[in-house]
């Protein structure tokens, strides 16, 4: 069998996300066993018209981010959408909440108006192009990765859970962040990550985007029960760009 | 309570059941002793004890005695992770084709701790591992743990053990330790824990009868204080209740307030439902099976492949209920809810507590605990499971009835508790059994033929690389797995009397069906079964066959077909009535023409949209009944389609004259394990893998989740 090519390619974020696929260290090599990367600008210095599989990090900011993100897509048979900002726009989205030529005057001061530094809508990947899966997360998770693409490989079409963290963070046998008096976006966050923020102590910061089908109406009335306002909700679910 | 003795082979491995050559001596000890004794423990075996982290308490390996705590209130997560883990390898696979189960641990430890609710959850989940197809895993696992048990001393905030007749056993554990003031009393139950016992050395003393009044008035104080909230009927009455609440309002007006989020169920010492996975390695060719445990209040528990949800935020709230306090006494005789409190711990929402709500709904048919089961009206759907359970012979009482309902007071004074234990235990199978016959490796088998009959089906022949022919009844499925991938239940298509080879056919619409689409022959794919009921066909000799079929639902009725067909002077007339949504739709078009030259036999088919050529009919299958000529009194119907078309197909059968007896529906279901232990493919309480696919409509026209 032919190793499919895989090509990754990065937009608006941080470039964590990619930084833990080069985090995947010896597994890494395993990975190359099983794909040829043929193009990935923090990982080598490669580039290549032709792929299987793109791999997209960081939200889709600029117009010419549009056009570039429709090549890729037109030149790939599978597309996946890696991280929060990929999947959601991530921390770009919390420009949306403000107008955007106030939020450059904020950014880059009198600069602001330089003809280079323009910009528009922040979307998720699949805003402006259909995916075939995705991996979420903010940093993404290093197995879940490993496990999308061999699923991908072996013909598959990698699940997302649509369970909530808690599911994961029961599993894990935490005690609640709600009994120690905390919010904690667990119980309307899509799941797959472990739980890994609650079983280190920290509450959930809703980094892999919501459930299918979230019960907005509980989660007030729990914010209620915990005297707690909506607000506080919102503004977390925000961080994210939570949809 | 009578237990069976066991086989002498099973002593060893398993001496949970044998009161027989036990002392059931009963010793006291200081309280300091209890420190050392457990260091000799430690010193022996692996000890998993109570501890506490984080201002709560956890089961955990044990390292020093100095960790063990005697006076927890609750543990955070139940015992049966023990037993359940979270996440349990259940095959290990390299392909192509070689499926293992997986190392079946053999080290034996003592778990140390337990409240009397949890040794009575363990009970249960003993007999429901047991029961039907035993399950290695749990089994194995259970073998290996010595029980000890200790009473309450400090009563958890949410606990009501006291009003589920839990707060004190009597039964279930091998050594039980009662704290009387500074000193311990330790008893043996089982030749395990004469075992443990010994460890307090020859020296030491039995306890005097003044003790053992004392630990009677532990035992009294407990059943009375373990009570922080109170159930307003016996336990014993919920079936009853139940029965006369299923469409009450209270279940959309809570679970508006669920987050579907499963904690309940992910901590609750009776819940067992689970979900499989597969992961692969990065080799490509070998992984693993796993089993993770799931919750039947998260959106996807009852979703098919195809996409249909089954069952609504409303109805996932009200299953849990319903299995605690009607589908498991139903099946297995007790009420599974132990009253720890956990999910009331758990639920950030405050709408999971199972007193809260029973205690809501006896408010609104306070009847139930007074009128006979005859007058509550809905006593239907535990009719309908008691019938489809075996039961027929209990169905004039209905469910209710059969428990004798206890006043509170004569309850307390009761030794036993009543409900919460098997009233008789199926026993462990011995270790080279669990090995030998673990159903949930599957068979290899061979793809002999492949072809797409449409744009989305392809039609498979397989055959079991052991040479054995798959066995299997028309109207039967098995799981077809693809390791790396997962697994997926599939109807078989194809004559039982085709000895050598076995058919499918497979819809494109989920991973393993669209990974199995590109395999190509003499690829192998793992094979599991034949599960679940089958179209009685000796039983319907003489009579004329309907099949209605919708879509793919001609593909289970198919091998019912054929068996028809090859004996055909059996049988009278053979109709066929075949809808699908368009021409291009049509499955097993040369087929069905060769069908339709038999002698006896009608084919009418009919399409929804029409597009091209067609010769039939036009309309949904329904349209094509008048012209079927059904002589009511003398026809068998066999139905299989999409869930929307059962519902017209069976009024208009009905309304044909035919009886529910004689209508025969295969209904699909999600499904993970196949036999009768996931839970996924439960309808009300229903297995779908035990007690179908093939249901009469007599059985399930009760069953509200049935036919939605």
């Amino acid at each position: 069998m032919k190793k499919p090519r895989v090509a990754i390619f990065d937009f608006a974020g941080c470039e964590g996300c990619q930084l833990q696929i080069v985090n995947l260290e010896e597994e890494l090599l395993q990975l190359l066993e099983v794909v040829d990367v043929v193009e990935w600008r923090e990982g080598i210095s490669d580039q290549s018209p032709e792929f299987d599989i793109a791999i997209v990090e960081g939200a889709i900011t600029r117009p010419q981010d549009v056009r570039r993100l429709e090549q890729i897509r037109a030149r790939a048979k599978v597309l996946v959408a890696l991280g929060a900002c990929a999947s959601h726009g991530g921390v770009n989205k919390l420009r949306q909440r403000l107008d955007l030529a106030a939020a450059k005057r904020i950014v880059y001061g009198t600069a602001a108006r330089e003809e280079f530094l323009v910009s528009g809508p922040v979307q998720a990947v699949d805003e402006v192009v259909s995916i075939d899966a995705r991996v979420e997360g903010c940093p993404i998770d290093r197995q879940e990765l490993g496990n999308v693409l061999r699923t991908l490989v072996l013909g598959g079409e990698p699940k997302v859970p649509n369970y909530p963290v808690c599911v994961e963070c029961k599993r894990a046998g935490n005690i609640c962040r709600y009994e120690r008096g905390e919010i904690c976006l667990g119980p309307v966050t899509r799941g797959g990550c472990g739980a890994r923020c609650p079983s280190f102590g920290m509450w959930c910061y809703g980094c892999r985007g919501s459930v299918d089908e979230p019960n907005i109406h509980a989660a007030r009335a729990v914010m209620e029960r915990y005297g707690r306002t909506v607000q506080e909700l919102e503004e977390r679910l925000a961080l994210f760009g939570s949809r | 309570m009578q237990l069976p003795a066991p086989a002498p082979s099973l002593v060893q491995e398993f001496t949970f059941f044998q009161r027989e050559g036990c002392s059931m001596r009963v010793i006291k000890v200081e309280e300091t002793q209890i420190a050392s004794w457990t260091r000799t423990l430690l010193a022996q075996q692996r000890v998993v004890a109570v501890q506490e982290r984080d201002e709560r308490f956890v089961f955990d390996d044990l390292h020093q005695a100095e960790d063990l705590r005697l006076d927890h209130d609750v543990t955070l997560e139940p015992p049966l992770r023990y037993f359940l883990p979270q996440r349990e390898e259940l095959v290990s696979y390299e392909r192509p084709g070689r499926y293992a189960q997986p190392e079946l641990g053999a080290r034996p430890f003592v778990l140390l701790g337990l409240h009397p609710y949890d040794v009575a959850a363990i009970r249960q989940m003993d007999e429901v591992f047991a029961r039907g197809v035993p399950d290695p895993h749990y089994q194995r696992r259970r073998s290996l743990a010595t029980l000890v048990a200790c009473d309450v001393e400090t009563p958890s905030s949410n606990v009501f053990a006291g009003a589920m007749g839990t707060a004190v056993v009597r039964e279930g554990y091998d050594l039980l330790l009662t704290r009387i003031g500074r000193t311990y009393l330790v008893e043996s139950r089982t030749a395990k824990g004469d075992g443990l016992l010994a460890l307090f050395g020859d020296d030491a003393l039995d306890a005097p009868p003044a003790d053992l009044r004392r630990r009677e008035a532990v035992w009294r104080r407990n059943r009375q204080g373990l009570r922080q909230h109170e159930l307003d009927c016996p336990p014993e009455a919920l079936p009853r209740l139940l029965l006369a609440s299923y469409n009450d309002e209270l279940w959309q007006e809570r679970s508006e307030l669920c987050l579907s989020c499963g904690a309940c169920n992910l901590v609750c010492p009776t819940c067992y439902c689970f979900d499989v996975q597969d992961v692969v390695d990065w080799d490509l060719k070998s992984g693993r099976r796993f089993r993770l445990c799931d919750s039947c209040m998260l959106q996807d528990f009852a979703k098919v492949a195809g996409g249909h949800q089954f069952r609504l935020r409303r109805d996932r709230y009200r299953h849990r209920f319903y299995r605690k306090g009607l589908y498991m006494p139903e099946r297995f005789g007790f009420v599974a809810c132990v009253g720890c409190g956990r999910c009331i711990d758990s639920c950030i929402a405050g709408v999971a507590s199972p007193v809260d709500v029973y205690n809501a709904l006896l408010d609104r048919h306070p009847e139930v605990l007074t009128e006979p089961v005859e007058g509550l009206g809905k006593k239907s759907l535990g009719q309908a499971i008691e019938a489809l359970l075996g039961r027929e012979g209990l169905e004039e009482a209905g469910p209710g009835a059969r428990v004798q309902v206890q006043t509170r007071a004569t309850r307390l004074q009761a030794e036993e508790p009543a409900v919460a234990l098997p009233q008789a235990a199926t026993a462990i199978l011995p270790l080279e059994q669990l090995a030998a016959k673990d159903p949930y490796v599957p068979e290899q088998a061979t793809i002999v033929e492949m072809r797409p009959l449409t744009q989305s089906e392809t039609f498979y022949r397989l055959r079991l690389e052991s040479g054995r022919p798959l066995g299997h009844e028309s109207g039967q499925f098995v799981q077809i797995s693809l390791m790396g991938i997962g697994e997926a239940p599939i109807s078989v298509s194809s004559d039982p009397g085709q000895e050598t080879a076995f058919e499918i056919v497979v819809r494109r619409v989920g991973n393993v069906t669209e990974a199995l689409e590109r395999l190509r022959p003499g690829d192998t794919v793992g094979v599991r079964g034949p599960y679940g009921t089958a179209f009685p066909m000796a039983d319907l000799r003489g009579k004329d066959i309907l099949v209605v079929a919708g879509g793919i639902g001609i593909v289970p009725v198919r091998s019912a077909i054929q068996e028809v067909l090859r004996n055909r002077g059996d049988y009278g007339r053979l109709t066929i009535a075949y809808g699908m949504r368009a021409p291009e739709d049509r499955l097993f078009g040369d087929e069905i023409e060769l069908w339709r030259q038999e002698p006896g036999v009608t084919v009418l088919e009919t399409v929804d949209h029409l597009e091209g050529l067609w010769h039939g009919q036009v309309g949904p299958v329904t349209t094509l009944l008048p012209g079927c000529g059904i002589d009511p009194g003398h026809t068998a119907a066999l139905v299989c389609g999409p869930p929307v078309m059962y519902r017209y197909v069976l009024s208009d059968l009905i309304a044909a004259g035919m009886r529910p007896e004689d209508i025969y529906v295969s209904l699909e279901r999600k499904m993970k394990c196949g036999i009768g232990k996931c839970g996924h493919c439960q309808i009300n309480g229903v297995y779908v893998c035990q007690e179908g696919p093939v249901f009469t409509y007599a059985q399930v026209r009760n069953l509200p989740e049935a036919l939605q």
